[in-house]
């Protein structure tokens, strides 16, 4: 059947990880995304690890490829004269331009976006710098993690009596700008369906990470509280929290929410003495007790195996969840497995190796990614004579003249 | 609020309408169709929906119009009560259904069944209509029916397992990031089924599950296990890698990012910078060992640039070091509180914090603005979060419920 993005198409300046991450997406639903790469520019995230066999290689990167699947490569110099021209053919054949440089770099390729609009004017013009194209800090260059610190996730995360703690990860790249930029994306491709009219859509990476922080930013502005990270806790129910169990660095996230739950947990947990003081059936003295309560559970969680209290709990409705590391979630996971989430493609260099798919289902359009990550440039030469309508001949020499690194 | 040349401007999704049914995993889901310009009609039951109990309040104060998360991830929605648990709610449902183009719920799985309004019965009303069951772990397999908070779904997800310090339990990202990421990839999915249907005249139902969508955050920790097979772990508390991590300074931590990430030369500056700032032991930075991510990886490279940096660092304040940092384009960022944020000149010259009015409150509240910003189709707040019941009237007028008819229902508790 015809995926839903069948028929459009990108010229993709995106690199690193936001920006990829977002149309890839679109390219898993239809889009033909066309990733303009270049040797003399390399996406830094082709040299990220980790590697296939773990040796480092342009073509070996697992954080590139699972970004980047369903798309094409073309590698191109942008400062050979020769290239500026090629970029347009193939722009006036796109209905998106996206990037996430910082502002400027496109302007300096000349292809801003009355540039672009000269060439294409209805085109969808994504850009998604770090603080956007405005503003005194526009040209400041980040990562996922720098946003992270930025938007006041690191400042929330972790424990009151610790250093900040963070995601552990570039979090905002991984969810809220690529959704943003493809729910933004598709709104204009839907405006531009009606009206015939293109736009240019601004992101600024930070935005949407604060967005979605609006009951803190609330707190303060109407209670003039400014909170400060608190572990695991919750702001009414306990206990609520991470619990070892037995093993090497084995944990189960349980929260207790009303008052089925406690009675259900104490029976789980065989009844032991101390969960019959009166104290702990009243959920306001469990909550202003938490500390001691969640020692006191931990004793009794850490001679259980995760899975099995998980099931056990779950099996009398207590929300409960192992703490799932990196094998469990691709080995040991039934539900995950039971949704087809992991994806094996065989890459020409990496072999056949796991990508995620999209995490949703439709139950018409099917969930499958096209082809594995391009290879650096694989794509070129059809690109340039699909859309470009070059001869092999052609070809050959802008190849020879450089233009095509 | 937009300004009033905004509001003379198109909106990219006007003229879909989206019933949203949508408890904490959906809200903002229906928030992002809504502040596109969407006529998103929240249907809650007649007692207020679960979000409404939801901390903070105005002044602390519990109470069905005081929740100021409800009032942030509502905005631009229009509000109808209706008991979906009896036939007459169910029927005025079904009449609602008909005029619309996306349903959102975020109800257990079999709950709509239950009630006769699976997508199979309605869209034998309306071919087009998509509808978005956003649930913990999805419709079906063997945890469909697992109960999941927020917590328990970025533990199933693997990210909690990222995060936290490694001597201690791990520690959860802040601000239910599960609801919002299964919120968020719900938009993204009802996007892409809403652009086939208009294509194909036919709607879909969508199942998003939040486990799988907080898995999508895992960046490289499913490739270091496939690829070299090693398990990623925590490490808060301590540099990822010499040169990227938390360093306390004079007015709180700056983010330092030495290292970047793949192929970069934030290194040779963030060494320049040190030698400029002539720091006692900086030459211990020197030598080809610094340019290898295995050293950087060690507890010695590590200590010596902490011995090198820290004690610098804390002679400076979050926004020193930031703005030096980066007029040396090198991606250090102050770790910022919501105070810091509010003050931002950045933010600030993007006009980034909106005011939306609030009936109860009399003064506006201040809030995140524009997430994206279109020039074309402005993201707007059309209107604040709706009270209880506020356009029981009018919605249901729309679908020709006449006024004698409005007061049996709500006498009956149907709304």
């Amino acid at each position: 059947m015809k995926l839903p993005l069948a028929g459009v198409r990108i010229t993709d300046f995106t690199w690193i990880g936001a920006g990829s991450y977002a149309t890839k997406i679109l390219a898993d639903y239809g889009a033909d995304v066309i990733k303009i790469e270049s040797a003399t520019r390399i996406d830094s995230l082709r040299m990220a690890a980790p590697y296939k066999d773990g040796k480092p290689g342009i073509n070996r990167s697992g954080y590139f490829a699972d970004r980047n699947t369903s798309k094409r490569s073309i590698t191109v110099d942008m400062k050979h004269p020769k290239t500026l021209a090629l970029v347009k053919q193939l722009i006036a054949r796109s209905d998106v331009v996206a990037n996430n440089f910082t502002p400027g770099v496109m302007e300096r390729f000349g292809l801003g976006y009355e540039a672009v609009r000269a060439v294409r004017p209805d085109i969808v013009y994504l850009a998604m710098s770090m603080q956007g194209a405005s503003g005194p800090e526009r040209d400041y260059l980040g990562y996922g993690a720098s946003m992270v610190a930025l938007t006041g996730l690191q400042h929330l995360t972790g424990l009151p009596e610790r250093e900040p703690a963070g995601t552990g990860t570039n979090f905002p790249d991984h969810i809220p700008n690529p959704c943003h930029a493809a729910f933004a994306v598709l709104a204009a491709l839907r405006h531009r369906r009606r009206t015939g009219e293109g736009q240019y859509i601004d992101i600024a990476q930070t935005e949407p990470a604060i967005a979605l922080l609006g009951p803190a930013v609330l707190e303060l502005t109407v209670n003039g509280r400014t909170l400060t990270r608190n572990g695991n806790e919750h702001w009414g129910a306990a206990p609520h929290g991470v619990y070892r169990c037995a093993g090497e660095d084995r944990w189960i996230a349980i929260c207790v929410m009303n008052e089925a739950h406690w009675p259900a947990l104490r029976r789980v947990l065989g009844d032991p003495q101390w969960m019959a003081q009166p104290r702990w059936s009243r959920a306001a003295s469990r909550h202003r007790d938490r500390r001691e309560l969640d020692g006191l559970l931990e004793r009794e969680t850490a001679r259980w195996n995760a899975e099995e209290l998980m099931h056990a709990l779950q099996a009398r409705g207590v929300p409960a969840g192992v703490v799932q590391n990196a094998k469990d979630v691709i080995e040991n996971d039934p539900q995950l497995g039971h949704r087809g989430h992991w994806v094996k493609l065989a890459h020409p260099e990496m072999g056949e190796t796991i990508y995620n798919a999209s995490p949703f289902r439709f139950s018409r359009t099917p969930t499958q990614l096209s082809r594995p990550a391009p290879l650096l440039g694989e794509h070129t030469r059809q690109v340039l004579r699909e859309l470009a309508g070059l001869e092999e001949a052609q070809i050959e020499s802008l190849i020879n003249e450089g233009a095509l690194k | 609020m937009a300004s009033d040349a905004a509001h003379s401007q198109p909106a990219a999704l006007a003229g879909l309408r989206v019933l949203d049914l949508s408890g904490p995993l959906g809200q903002y889901c229906g928030k992002m169709f809504a502040d596109m310009g969407a006529d998103v009609i929240l249907i809650e039951p007649p007692q207020g929906a679960a979000t409404r109990r939801e901390p903070p309040f105005i002044d602390d104060e519990p109470g069905v119009e005081r929740s100021l998360s409800f009032a942030y991830f509502n905005t631009s929605k229009r509000g109808v009560t209706l008991d979906l648990d009896c036939a007459q709610g169910q029927a005025l449902f079904r009449r609602l259904a008909a005029t619309a183009d996306l349903v959102l719920e975020t109800e257990k799985p079999g709950v709509m069944a239950r009630r006769g309004l699976t997508h199979a019965e309605l869209t034998a009303l309306r071919p087009m209509l998509v509808m978005t069951s956003i649930t913990p772990f999805g419709q079906t397999g063997p945890y469909a029916n697992y109960e999941a908070e927020d917590l328990i779904a970025l533990a199933m997800g693997g990210l909690l397992y990222l995060g936290g310090y490694p001597d201690i339990a791990p520690s959860r990202v802040y601000g239910n990031q599960a609801c919002l990421g299964a919120s968020m990839f719900g938009a993204v999915a009802s996007m892409l089924a809403l652009t086939e249907a208009e294509a194909s005249g036919e709607g879909q139902h969508v199942d998003v599950s939040m486990q799988e969508c907080v898995v999508m955050a895992l960046e490289t920790a499913v490739q270091y296990y496939d690829l070299e097979g090693t398990i990623r772990k925590r490490y808060a508390g301590q540099q990822r890698f010499a040169g990227t991590g938390v360093f306390p300074c004079k007015d709180g931590y700056v983010y330092m990012m030495a290292g970047g990430i793949g192929a970069n030369k934030f290194w040779a500056l963030s060494v320049q910078w040190l030698l400029d700032e002539k720091l006692p032991g900086v030459e211990r930075l020197h030598g080809e060992q610094w340019t290898r991510v295995d050293y950087l990886l060690t507890g010695e490279a590590k200590r010596i640039f902490a011995e090198v940096f820290a004690p610098f660092a804390l002679t400076r304040t979050k926004a020193e070091l930031y703005h030096e940092g980066q007029r040396r384009r090198i991606p250090l960022a102050p770790i910022n509180t919501p105070a810091d944020m509010l003050a931002s000149p950045q933010l600030r010259h993007r006009g980034y914090f909106i005011e939306v009015a609030h009936a109860l409150r009399g003064r506006p509240l201040l809030m995140p603005g524009a997430p994206y910003r279109l020039s074309r189709t402005p993201w707007r707040v059309g209107r604040p979060a709706p009270q209880l019941g506020e356009h029981n009237a009018e919605v249901l007028g729309e679908i020709g419920v006449v006024r004698d008819e409005l007061e049996s229902l709500r006498s009956r508790g149907v709304i």
